[in-house]
């Protein structure tokens, strides 16, 4: 495209990351919380944050299963599917969930859920209507407001640029080694490009893991030529041949009695002996049609893919199981989808993961930072900014600091809206985005320093005032955490300090007027440059 | 002869406007051409290659589809930057456009489709 490869690289990687780069960093910004999605589903539903997880997890799970049977056949006989879902390391209560009768042309009802206490068996009341991290998995590829499906291929069209420039950004870093323990601070854009290094350079297996593996998870809707062409039934005929337990019988409309559910789990533990079980799903309760499902976790294997017993519901005989062995194929494919959603790490590992996600964040904004930075420094002194140049700088105020603060605007309705406000999950989803909306119509206005000063002091007031309301209107607050031992809720906490704390560095970093320079300034600095990039 | 040049300049500096306008589109028109070719021809690339790699790869059904599903976004990100990377644009299209065929060809062939 240009002179030579080199050239055209980075030209290649200033536009394929610019054009996309908003819509990356909410991408990542999004994943990122979402690594800690059972952590913060907890904080947002405080009647659960004193279930405490049994001692004996598994062992119990036994009987959790037999009263959660029974629990439904009361609840929702005629319901058409059911779900329970145990205690698991990261997600202390029981779940016992069963469908809610479809409205006219819907495939899915809606789940009623129950929420148990493990320790007592009590129902636990008081829950709050929220979608807590399930907001930030969901927003992380399916966007909101908008269809599912286009949104899925606007996110995968993404991170293509995002896969693009990161193969782009390697080839054209020349002193990638040397640049890796550079940071000259206050540069201007030569400072921005080094944290744009930085953060680049040491997670970039990471960056290209995560955005590879994240396109992987949505392949099937990307590209299903390969499947469409071997299998007469497309993906469908991949799934089945794949994995077994997949098969869907049609529902039938004949009552049967459900088998007893102590049958199933003789066979469950004979075929599994020390398994820790994390979900039972049954289809068709009640009828001729019934199918019991029952999964087990990976552990920390490197693997996606449950293990999954699927019986019958009637007569309960054992219908397909997952293959003990997988191919190599198999395995490099479902490893690919496991590094992505990270389930099989252990605490150590997802803050492992959560940094990196950092560094992803600041990696993106930091490119789309320098790139108005860049353009800034080459104008004349009374040169008017062009329109792309307003509109990259208002774009990046709004979603670089508008992000965060609707963010936080989520936790603080979701302590805040009262408990019975209708449809109460909405509005906190509401409220994250009207607050960005009003950040965004006000870098419509201005967006120059000071208004980043003040943006970044709105956020650590409001980073400093979400452990704060959580104080006022729950029983917990940090230092209980952290006396209880209640490390997921501590953590939020903290987090919430922490990144506060970044902000009011942020607000006192950033000069509040650019220190004019003499033209011998300018040529010393040149000169210098010069020099470096001789050296 | 300087009234001259003057007319000269001004007849001159119409022109190269013109031509200015026109290298400007046309500047446009490469770029948009160029990602053209990366996005969509990338993409009817990848999509036919793997399509081809999934029923020539020596392996069982399921492998050699899940082994190409897992290769097609390598392929398509290395035949992006390869669009951006070639300095002739008709060179990418063409190449894109005889590769693109050819698999299609050789599919459709295996396939008994033609």
């Amino acid at each position: 495209m240009k002179e030579s490869f080199f050239r055209s690289m980075t030209w290649m990687h200033t536009w394929v990351g610019l054009l996309v780069c908003w819509l990356l960093y909410l991408i990542f910004f999004a994943g990122t919380v979402s690594f800690f999605r059972d952590e913060i589903t907890l904080w947002n539903q405080p009647a659960l944050h004193n279930v405490q997880a049994p001692e004996q997890r598994v062992a119990q799970q036994r009987s959790q299963i037999i009263s959660g049977i029974n629990y439904l056949q009361n609840a929702g006989p005629e319901s058409t599917r059911w779900g329970i879902y145990l205690p698991t390391e990261r997600k202390p209560q029981l779940n016992y969930a069963y469908e809610k009768p479809r409205p006219e042309g819907k495939r899915f009802g809606g789940w009623q859920e129950h929420n148990i206490n493990p320790q007592t068996g009590d129902e636990i009341a008081q829950t709050r209507d929220t979608r807590g991290g399930n907001f930030f998995y969901r927003l992380h590829f399916d966007l909101h407001y908008i269809d599912v499906r286009t949104a899925r291929w606007i996110v995968c069209f993404a991170s293509l640029f995002m896969l693009v420039a990161l193969i782009s950004g390697v080839v054209i870093h020349k002193r990638i080694f040397k640049d890796m323990f550079s940071f000259r601070a206050n540069k201007g854009s030569r400072s921005w490009l080094d944290g744009h290094n930085v953060s680049s350079v040491l997670a970039l297996p990471f960056h290209i893991m995560i955005t590879y593996t994240g396109l992987i998870t949505l392949i099937f809707m990307l590209f299903p030529y390969p499947a469409m062409t071997a299998y007469e039934d497309g993906i469908r005929g991949l799934f089945n041949d794949v994995s077994p337990t997949n098969v869907r019988t049609k529902t039938s409309p004949d009552s049967a009695p459900l088998i007893a559910i102590d049958t199933i789990l003789d066979q469950v533990y004979t075929n599994w002996p020390d398994a820790d079980l994390t979900q039972i799903s049954i289809r068709d309760p009640n009828k001729a049609s019934a199918t019991i499902t029952v999964r087990a976790d990976t552990a920390s294997l490197v693997r996606d893919q449950t293990p999954t017993l699927l019986f019958n519901g009637v007569d309960g005989s054992l219908i397909a199981k997952t293959a003990a062995q997988l191919t190599n194929t198999e395995v490099f494919y479902d490893s690919l989808t496991a590094l992505h959603t990270g389930r099989l790490a252990n605490p150590l590992l997802r803050w492992l993961y959560f940094l990196c996600g950092v560094a992803g964040c600041v990696m993106i904004a930091t490119g789309c930072i320098m790139w108005a930075k860049r353009i800034r420094e080459r104008m004349k002194k009374d040169q008017p900014a062009t329109i792309g140049l307003k509109l990259v700088e208002g774009l990046n105020l709004a979603t670089l600091m508008g992000l965060p603060l609707a963010t936080c605007a989520f936790f603080i309705a979701n302590r805040l809206l009262p408990m019975t406000t209708p449809e109460r999950a909405d509005k906190e989803i509401l409220a994250f985005f009207v607050t960005w909306l009003a950040v965004a119509l006000f870098a419509l206005f201005k967006r120059a320093r000071p208004q980043w000063i003040l943006l970044a002091w709105i956020n650590g007031i409001a980073c400093i005032s979400v452990p704060v309301i959580n104080a006022l209107t729950t029983n917990g607050n940090l230092i209980s955490y952290l006396l209880n031992g209640q490390w997921a809720l501590f953590s939020f906490d903290l987090m919430c300090l922490v990144f506060a704390a970044l902000f009011v560095i942020q607000a006192k970093k950033i000069p509040t007027h650019t220190p004019a320079k003499t033209p011998q300034q300018r040529a010393r600095r040149s000169a210098k440059t010069k020099l470096q990039e001789q050296s | 002869m300087h009234a001259q040049s003057i007319k000269n300049s001004q007849t001159l500096s119409i022109r190269s406007k013109l031509s200015q306008a026109y290298q400007a589109h046309a500047y446009c028109f490469a770029v948009i051409s160029r990602f053209f070719a990366a996005i969509v021809g990338g993409y009817t690339f990848t999509a036919v290659f793997t399509a081809l790699l999934s029923i020539i790869l020596p392996l069982k059904k399921s492998d050699a589809v899940l082994l190409s599903i897992s290769l097609t976004i390598l392929v398509y990100s290395c035949v992006f930057i390869w669009a951006f990377a070639v300095k002739s644009l008709p060179k990418i299209w063409i190449t894109i456009l005889l590769t693109t065929s050819g698999c299609a060809l050789i599919l459709s062939l295996l396939k008994g489709w033609l």
